[in-house]
């Protein structure tokens, strides 16, 4: 070894170092960059007979796939529980537990009625039965107007959702091609790969997908139920059309899938999973379950007091036999279409005073009813309430357990892919020192050179 | 187990707790400024289904009430008016004996005559009493008064009763009504034709012998329908204090299942602001780092 190689190892080691100085310092740099996965020089040394000193081999990028994929699952499932939280708690602010509701309105319509079996000959009394009944209708009305909102809104946010979907597909494949194009080159496109993870975690939050990465460096996406959403550097394109189901505005809702050559719509299926699948899942079953239970309720309510108030042996004030008091087909169009207080059938005589039909529209407060599953009308939106409200809770829990299983995905990723900055300072401090040595070996190298020239002075 | 703890781990762990806290508290501070534990169904459902049921029972016995109230109000009304009803019958039978004597003349007869039909037109204002527009011995009829008015042309004492012939029932619970009224003939028919009776045979100037036991008899028929009254008064003022404690079990029931528990609510705010601290205080921890060692 001569000292030409003395300088020449002390040459290398500058350049490896600052090399590894300038990996680190991009670590430190990236410490809060979102999907940022750290990476590392590959120092080697020059193989024997190639001379002396040392290399890079490159710059690798700490990540396990495996658990990417794992925070890319959890993301979607953590996603998709909040949103559904957010809209069944929605659904639950219509049902408030407490007298303005439903509930308290039933009660008052009944309270009413009692006070018709009590004075039955009252105007006042008659009066005040059917603006507690135009309030119970008005307060079924709102809460399935509310019902009809929130499935709406779900359905728009579809619509938006697919949008912001599609553009992910879009730069996902886009960044497909120019990191195959990069890497086919010989290069690395550590950065290009974190952008790509970022973006891939964005879509899961949106929906489930699955990816498969191919040996060109791009990755293939699909959805949960096996539908090609990017396949190498070509994205395809999802859809919210407006489909042949109605919604409980009678409205048209969409149709979510993924468009096909032809120009149809291949469905996303049941839950497609992330927010998407979340709103599919209140708009098409949560909702419409409690918009059923309530229309049980309208129904049952509408027949039971229509048939005491039309029954043949009833009488009104003026000795006839009453006319329908509620009319409609469910809770949305429920209302009162009698008006005048003479025609409610307090009595089953001709006699004015006469309370027996008005005690029996009291009964109905305690009757059992078979389409209720014999529950009274108030037990039937006792549970109605509380199934919501099981819905809610359960919702609630499933998303701060998700949120809780994320965040352990995400510290398990950080712990292999993430930036430790005592780590990278310590690095740092390596990589400094090991500059001072190489450049002190060049110093060296330099003496001795000179101590050379100047013997043969 | 993390093996390798990231700046970026720490600080979403520790936004995560901070966040968590804050949420707790501010459903304790709700809690407490609400005095409710149950403010959504969410928060116990199987609850939220019981004050459902409970608010109901309960709108229902203060719904009661008033009909209570007003049963109470009227059966008071019966008492009075079977009260006053009972001592005119029993002037009417004074009247009857001091008349029937040897001392009594035409002269005496036709004057007492003319007190027997005050004491009639008194006794059919009774037979018409009214209680909040109801005609209380009216049956279910209660659109005019029950007994034709003593000077009507068409009044017959022996059918002065225009009422119905029903009872008023009114609701006393969930499950049971009772009977408030009697129709007013059979309340005061009979006295009415006896005291009709007297008069006629008094202003005739004739010894009223046979009426003495008549009208005793018919006095003894009001006080029998007064028992009744009283009977029914004392089960409605039963079935009110049934309501007035069914109330109150329905309240503490309420207070149990919706109601915050000041104490354990106030524990856990305090607890929950000493862990917010301490989260704080960690997260203060954290800002050192290597660079505060290092000299770069």
């Amino acid at each position: 070894m001569g000292i030409l190689d003395v300088l020449n190892a002390g040459r290398t080691g500058l350049l490896a170092q600052q090399r590894a100085l300038a990996t680190t310092g991009n670590n430190i740099a990236n410490v809060n960059t979102p999907g940022y996965s750290r990476q590392r020089t590959i120092l080697e040394a020059v193989p024997s007979g190639g001379g002396y000193g040392v290399g890079v081999a490159g710059v690798e990028q700490i990540v396990d796939e495996f658990l990417e994929s794992r925070v890319l699952g959890q993301s979607s499932s953590a996603a998709a529980a909040t949103a559904r939280y957010e809209l069944l708690e929605a659904v639950q602010r219509l049902f408030p537990v407490g007298s303005v509701s439903v509930g308290g309105a039933l009660q008052e319509f009944f309270a009413a009625a009692n006070e018709l079996a009590t004075h039955p000959e009252d105007l006042a009394v008659r009066t005040e039965l059917l603006e507690r009944a135009r309030d119970l209708a008005g307060r079924l009305r709102d809460a399935a107007a509310g019902l009809a909102g929130i499935q709406r809104e779900a359905n728009q946010r579809l619509a938006t959702a697919t949008g912001d979907a599609n553009r992910i597909l879009q730069r996902v494949a886009a960044l497909n091609r120019t990191i195959a194009g990069a890497e086919a080159a010989g290069g690395t496109a550590s950065e290009l790969r974190d952008q790509r993870r970022q973006a891939l975690g964005e879509l899961s939050q949106l929906l489930g997908v699955r990816t498969v990465e191919k040996a060109n460096g791009m990755v293939d996406v699909f959805s949960a139920s096996g539908l090609s959403l990017v396949s190498g550097g070509d994205a395809g394109r999802l859809e919210a059309r407006l489909g042949t189901a109605a919604g409980l505005d009678g409205a048209a809702l969409h149709d979510v899938g993924v468009v096909v050559p032809d120009g149809s719509l291949i469905s996303l299926g049941g839950d497609p999973g992330g927010e998407i699948g979340a709103r599919l899942t209140v708009r098409d079953a949560d909702v419409p379950g409690v918009a059923a239970d309530l229309d049980l309720l309208a129904v049952t309510l509408r027949d039971a007091v229509n048939a005491v108030q039309t029954s043949a042996s009833g009488r009104d004030l003026d000795g006839a036999v009453g006319a329908a008091l509620f009319a409609g087909t469910g809770a949305a169009d429920l209302t009162v279409v009698l008006t005048d207080p003479r025609g409610i059938a307090a009595a089953q005589s001709l006699a004015s005073g006469d309370n027996a039909n008005a005690l029996a529209l009291v009964g109905l407060q305690s009757a059992t009813h078979p389409a209720l599953a014999g529950a009274t009308l108030g037990d039937w939106f006792g549970t109605l309430q509380a199934r919501v409200g099981t819905a809610v809770r359960g919702a609630e829990d499933t998303a701060a357990m998700e949120e809780g299983l994320l965040a352990f995905a995400s510290a398990q990723r950080d712990a292999v892919s993430g930036v430790n900055l005592e780590e990278e300072f310590t690095e740092l401090i390596r990589f400094q020192r090991g500059f001072q040595a190489a450049a002190q070996l060049i110093s060296i190298g330099d003496g001795l050179l000179e101590e050379l020239i100047g013997m043969v002075r | 187990m993390i093996a390798r703890v990231t700046q970026a781990t720490v600080s979403r762990q520790l936004l995560g707790s901070v966040r968590q806290i804050e949420r707790r508290l501010l459903e304790a501070q709700d809690a407490l400024s609400s005095g409710k534990r149950l403010r959504a169904a969410s928060d116990d459902p199987a609850g939220a289904a019981l004050v459902n049921g409970l608010r109901a029972q309960s709108r229902d016995l203060t719904a009661l009430t008033r009909t209570i109230n007003f049963g109470t109000a009227v059966l008071g009304a019966q008492d009075d008016a079977l009260e006053q009803a009972e001592s005119l019958l029993v002037r009417a039978r004074e009247i009857a004996a001091q008349q029937a004597g040897t001392l009594a003349t035409t002269a005496s007869r036709q004057q007492a005559a003319a007190e027997l039909e005050e004491i009639e037109r008194g006794l059919i204002a009774l037979g018409n009493t009214q209680v909040d527009g109801r005609y209380v011995f009216g049956g279910l009829a209660s659109g005019s008064t029950p007994f034709t008015a003593f000077d009507d042309p068409g009044f017959d004492p022996l059918s002065p009763y225009t009422g119905g012939s029903d009872p008023f029932v009114i609701r006393t619970s969930d499950a049971s009504t009772m009977r408030l009224t009697t129709p007013g003939n059979q309340v005061f028919g009979a006295s009415i034709a006896a005291l009709d009776e007297l008069r006629q045979t008094l202003a005739a100037g004739n010894a009223p012998t046979a009426s003495i036991d008549t009208v005793a008899t018919v006095a003894e028929g009001i006080r029998a329908e007064r028992a009744s009254v009283g009977g029914r008064a004392r089960q409605l003022a039963d079935r009110a204090s049934d309501i007035t404690a069914g109330i109150s079990r329905i309240t503490d029931r309420l207070g149990d299942v919706e109601g915050a528990d000041y104490a354990s609510v106030v524990t856990e705010l305090t607890l929950l602001q000493t862990a917010l601290q301490a989260t704080l205080a960690s997260g203060q921890t954290l800002q050192t780092s290597i660079l505060d060692y290092l000299r770069l």
